[in-house]
């Protein structure tokens, strides 16, 4: 061998160290990343992510003294390795999450996986060079290509790779590049022609795996939308409507919808206990209940406080939802086990359908939806809506309106009131502050009766007091009514107020 | 694949080779058509007292261009979908509207209070323009001043026209089209066709040219070239509705289009209605007339005696049932129309999901959501209606070809129309019904709204022989066909209470 062909071969090699070792970091980067936006808490995550990558990259260094004959073919297969389980951990890891029992096993099983292989890497690259240079040539060259490679990686990393690949295509990216690097290695090394063909064949495989990955990363992708959790997710799952999550911190657990926060055990029972006391305090023969959304069992609970209720009817689109509170121990500790009571009936349909059905009537009707964020909701906020509602209530019965923030979405709960007020009812609108997602109001509607808010209320309220309901209706000037249209099925003004209100807050 | 059953239809080519009468029945006014002119008709004669009417149907269901199917998910419709809130003056339509509790009442102004189930829901329409979905038909994203300013000017022009009114005091443009002003200087515009019209005042922006054919396809299935300018502005200037809870342009819709309005009309009225019958043979004779007509489910042939004959058939049919009757004037658009079952739809920018959704530039007239007026909030599959006039060449041409088509190559185009707006539509797309109309419209070709040959053939023949179609208006719509029946039937019973 001539000595510019030597030449050339240690700079195609030390070409290569600069390489994995990018692509090292960025795996590590990846995986820390990665776990602390599914399972929250980043200084955590980061920090035992690198950790057991680094040990796993020493387990690595010391596995390669058991590689012994062909360094060359040794160091190629383990490219592709390094490319496939590297490559593919972000788009694995994300369509995994959904078994979160088991998902941190899967977390760091990948993590130390990609760890061993990379921590391969150089110490066999060091081994195949060692007779071709000498051993201080050989450190100080391999070592500066390495801490190159890891710089330009933590540099592109936040600034390029992240906002414009996004997770899931920057590891399979790179994953290619690995790959790129066994391919190129096989290519330009003339003694590695008697395998080339088993190994071209794997390469060419893996690449076709890894980019098809990245062509359909968007749909792996909407697995997994809006799962940004501060805290543990400690139960998630997807029904057919929605992706029900919960988290635990030590001193509250939160719900989460499709990503919005539903509640907060630390402070649920304020809005719980201002959606349903000032109405029920009103009523002192309710006997006939009917609640619509709310498949958390939670206004269903405050209902049941009152010993003159013999029937709740509970409707709310998901099963999963029902389900889940009437068998997760700690939910049904939060609900007073409510959805097992004999007195409430549970009907999963949508509450559309359902109010243009029903014969029956009710004392009261507690309406709570998902604030109207689209089109088919904001149907719900209508005044054909409202109108329904006017037959099941009988004669002297109310029926309370969940209504979104009048601070946040002022245009909006004024929107709603005035919608009310246009079928012919009297409204009582009111608000309350509930930490965990701010001011946030109600509308009590009522048709020709009184309605006082000095009414008996059950013991042990944390919230409700005949002075917090006269509090609650004090509008002060910042929440005051604005006039606004009416929300009708063929105008649907509500959703655009609501996208107006909420324009300023979304980033 | 569907379609307007013209197997059957083409038996009247043949009519020798049909059975000889094996029954026979006797009935005082014999309706042949359950369209909406023919249903209209039995409707308005069952409430003025004339009840022994019979209505005879070639296909398995009324309803005409109002046909509808049904799925898993949703009702759809095959063919007319929906109706503008008609002027005030439209006494009769009103009437109707308000026996369908389509209209629940009046405010103190007197204007209709619409139900707002039927009222179509917003959001209603958007336009794919220059990569964006944006709100309304009108063409607005990326549009050039001089562009958008023809279009103010057009749509000042139609404001005009809308309020105005002709030397005998009617007014310009009027629904049913026969109220219309007799003033030459409104009619004229029949005589040239919507293109020339717009060279002649200068209209040339590419965009608002686009929109105006839109609207000729929409409603006529023609093309600027082959519509008449009196026509092209009636589509504009003619719709006059108000309401006391909607917009002066809103509309009333159904999951099943208009045939809802099919089996209101069909339950405002008791005489019977037999389906699957041809006529094939129309004789007057002394007694009425004696009309042969084929039980396509049991093959055999009915021999009808009926005073009078109603005949709610397309001209084209009509020529064949009548002697010396020649309808070559009346040409008729053919149509592809398909129903989509899909999981929602790949959304691009802009505005989401509408009622109307049309793709500018594109052949067809855009897709329709028939799910649209549903209340569930969690629907995650929907059904659409796509609507496309074959206007490429004469109408026979454009009719043969379409009947000798493969699914396979109707799904290809209606793919290759969706994936311009929804790029990756494919894996949404579970399920795709095809239907032709051969004779999809009556086409207001020029000179053909107030030429002789509309006004001859809705003249009734010795006080026997009634007609009723919309195409006798020249255009297809609803509120014509609905005129034209409770016309005849006016014709009829008048007759009657002469005789």
């Amino acid at each position: 061998m001539s000595k510019a062909q030597n030449r050339h071969r240690h700079l195609l090699l030390l070409l290569s160290v600069f390489v994995i070792a990018t692509c090292g970091l960025i795996y590590e980067l990846v995986a820390g990343t990665l776990a602390s936006y599914l399972l929250g808490d980043s200084v955590t995550q980061f920090s035992t992510i690198i950790g057991v990558y680094l040990f796993s990259m020493g387990i690595g260094s010391w596995l390669s003294k058991y590689l012994d004959g062909n360094l060359l073919k040794w160091f190629i297969r383990i490219e592709i390795l390094v490319g496939i389980v590297g490559g593919c951990s972000a788009p694995l890891l994300f369509a995994l999450f959904e078994y979160a029992a088991s998902f941190r096993l899967i977390l760091y099983t990948l993590v130390s996986l990609t760890g061993i292989l990379v921590g391969l890497e150089i110490p066999l690259l060091m081994r195949i060079l060692e007779n071709q240079l000498s051993f201080k040539d050989l450190v100080s060259r391999v070592f500066t290509f390495d801490y190159i490679g890891a710089l330009l990686a933590s540099l592109i990393f936040p600034l390029v790779l992240v906002p414009y690949l996004g997770l899931i295509r920057t590891s399979l990216f790179f994953g290619l590049m690995n790959i790129g690097v066994a391919g190129f290695l096989l290519h330009q090394f003339p003694e590695t022609k008697p395998y080339r063909r088993s190994l071209l064949t794997a390469i060419l495989l893996s690449s076709v795996l890894l980019i098809g990955g990245f062509v359909y990363a968007e749909q792996i992708m909407t697995y997994t939308e809006n799962l940004t959790f501060q805290d543990k997710v400690i139960y998630s799952k997807s029904t057919s409507y929605q992706r029900i999550v919960l988290t635990a911190s030590n001193r509250e657990f939160r719900l989460f919808l499709n990503g919005n926060l539903q509640f907060s055990s630390a402070d649920e029972y304020r809005y719980h206990e201002a959606l349903v006391h000032p109405a029920m305090q009103a009523l002192p023969n309710a006997n006939r209940v009917l609640v619509l959304g709310g498949g958390d069992g939670l206004a269903v609970r405050e209902i049941l406080k009152y010993k003159t209720v013999q029937s709740v009817t509970l409707v709310d689109l998901d099963p999963g939802m029902t389900t889940l509170f009437r068998e997760n121990e700690l939910l049904l500790k939060l609900n007073h086990r409510s959805l097992l009571s004999p007195n409430v009936q549970i009907i999963n349909t949508d509450a559309y359908n359902f109010v243009r059905q029903d014969t029956s009537q009710y004392d009261l009707i507690v309406v709570d939806f998902p604030d109207p964020s689209n089109y088919s909701i904001g149907k719900l906020y209508s005044t054909s809506f409202y109108q329904e509602l006017n037959r099941l209530l009988k004669t002297g019965g109310l029926a309370v309106v969940q209504s979104t923030s009048p601070y946040i979405a002022r245009q909006s709960f004024w929107c709603i009131r005035n919608t009310i007020a246009a079928c012919g009812f009297q409204t009582i609108p009111y608000h309350a502050y509930i930490p965990s997602f701010g001011e946030w109001g109600y509308v009590m509607l009522l048709r020709n009766r009184h309605w006082r808010g000095d009414g008996p209320l059950p013991p042990g309220l944390r919230f409700i007091t005949s002075k917090t309901i006269h509090d609650m209706l004090n509008f002060p000037p910042d929440m005051a009514e604005v006039p606004t249209e009416i929300n009708k099925l063929n105008n649907q003004v509500l959703v655009h107020y609501f996208e107006d209100d909420w324009t300023p807050y979304a980033h | 694949m569907a379609g307007a059953n013209h197997q059957t239809g083409h038996l009247l080519r043949n009519p020798e080779k049909l059975p000889l009468p094996s029954r026979s029945l006797e009935t005082e006014v014999l309706i042949v058509g359950g369209g909406i002119a023919g249903l209209s008709a039995r409707r308005w004669l069952w409430q003025h007292g004339l009840r022994d009417v019979l209505l005879v149907e070639m296909d398995n269901q009324t309803g005409g261009n109002s046909v509808s199917g049904q799925n898993a998910i949703s009702a759809y419709p095959w063919g007319a979908h929906y109706l503008p809130i008609p002027d005030l003056r439209n006494r009769e339509l009103l009437d109707f509207l308000k026996e369908c509790h389509a209209i629940t009442g009046f405010d103190p102004a007197g204007l209709p209070i619409y139900n707002e189930y039927y009222l179509c829901h917003d959001p209603e329409e958007r336009l794919f323009i220059n990569g964006h979905w944006q709100a309304g038909l009108v063409p607005e994203v990326g549009v050039p001043e001089a562009d958008k300013q023809q279009i103010t000017r057009f749509f000042k022009l139609i404001e005009q026209l809308k309020h105005a009114r002709g030397s005998d005091g009617k007014d310009a443009f009027a629904i049913p089209l026969g109220n219309s002003s007799t003033d030459e200087n409104y009619r004229k515009w029949d005589a040239v066709s919507f293109e020339t019209y717009l060279n002649e005042q200068q209209f040339t922006s590419t965009y608002l040219r686009w929109f105006l054919e839109y609207g000729c396809k929409d409603d006529y299935g023609s093309t600027l070239e082959n519509t008449s300018a009196w026509a092209g502005l009636h589509y504009f200037a003619s719709r006059k509705g108000v309401a006391a809870n909607a917009e002066p342009n809103a509309v009333l819709t159904w999951p099943e289009g208009n045939n809802f309005l099919v089996r209101q009309l069909e339950q405002q009225a008791q005489s019977p209605v037999h389906s699957n019958r041809l006529v094939f043979s129309v004789q007057e004779n002394e007694r009425g007339v004696q009309v042969l007509c084929y039980d396509v489910l049991n093959k055999e042939t009915v021999s009808i005696q009926a005073r009078k004959v109603l005949l709610a058939t397309p001209q084209f049919i009509t020529q064949n049932l009548l002697k010396n009757r020649v309808s070559a004037d009346f040409q008729y658009s053919p149509w592809l129309v398909a129903n989509l079952t899909v999981s929602g739809l790949p959304q691009g920018r802009g505005l989401p999901l509408c009622w109307d959704n049309v793709i500018y530039g594109s052949p067809s007239v855009g897709y329709v959501t028939a799910t649209h007026q549903h209340l569930n909030i969690a629907e995650p599959q929907k059904v659409i209606t796509v609507y496309w006039p074959l206007v490429q060449g004469p109408p026979a041409t454009a009719r043969q070809k379409a009947y000798e088509t493969a699914y396979e190559t109707w799904v290809q185009q209606l793919l290759t129309e969706l994936e311009t707006a929804h790029p990756g539509v494919m894996p949404y797309i579970h399920a795709v019904d095809c239907w032709i109309w051969g004779h999809g419209m009556i086409v207001p070709a020029p000179g053909f709204i107030w030429g002789e040959s509309r006004r001859k053939a809705a003249q009734p023949i010795n006080g026997k022989l009634f007609f009723a179609h919309s195409d006798l208006s020249g255009i297809s719509i609803f509120e014509e066909a609905f005129y034209q029946g409770i016309r005849a039937a006016k014709e009829i019973l008048e007759q009657n209470d002469a005789a």
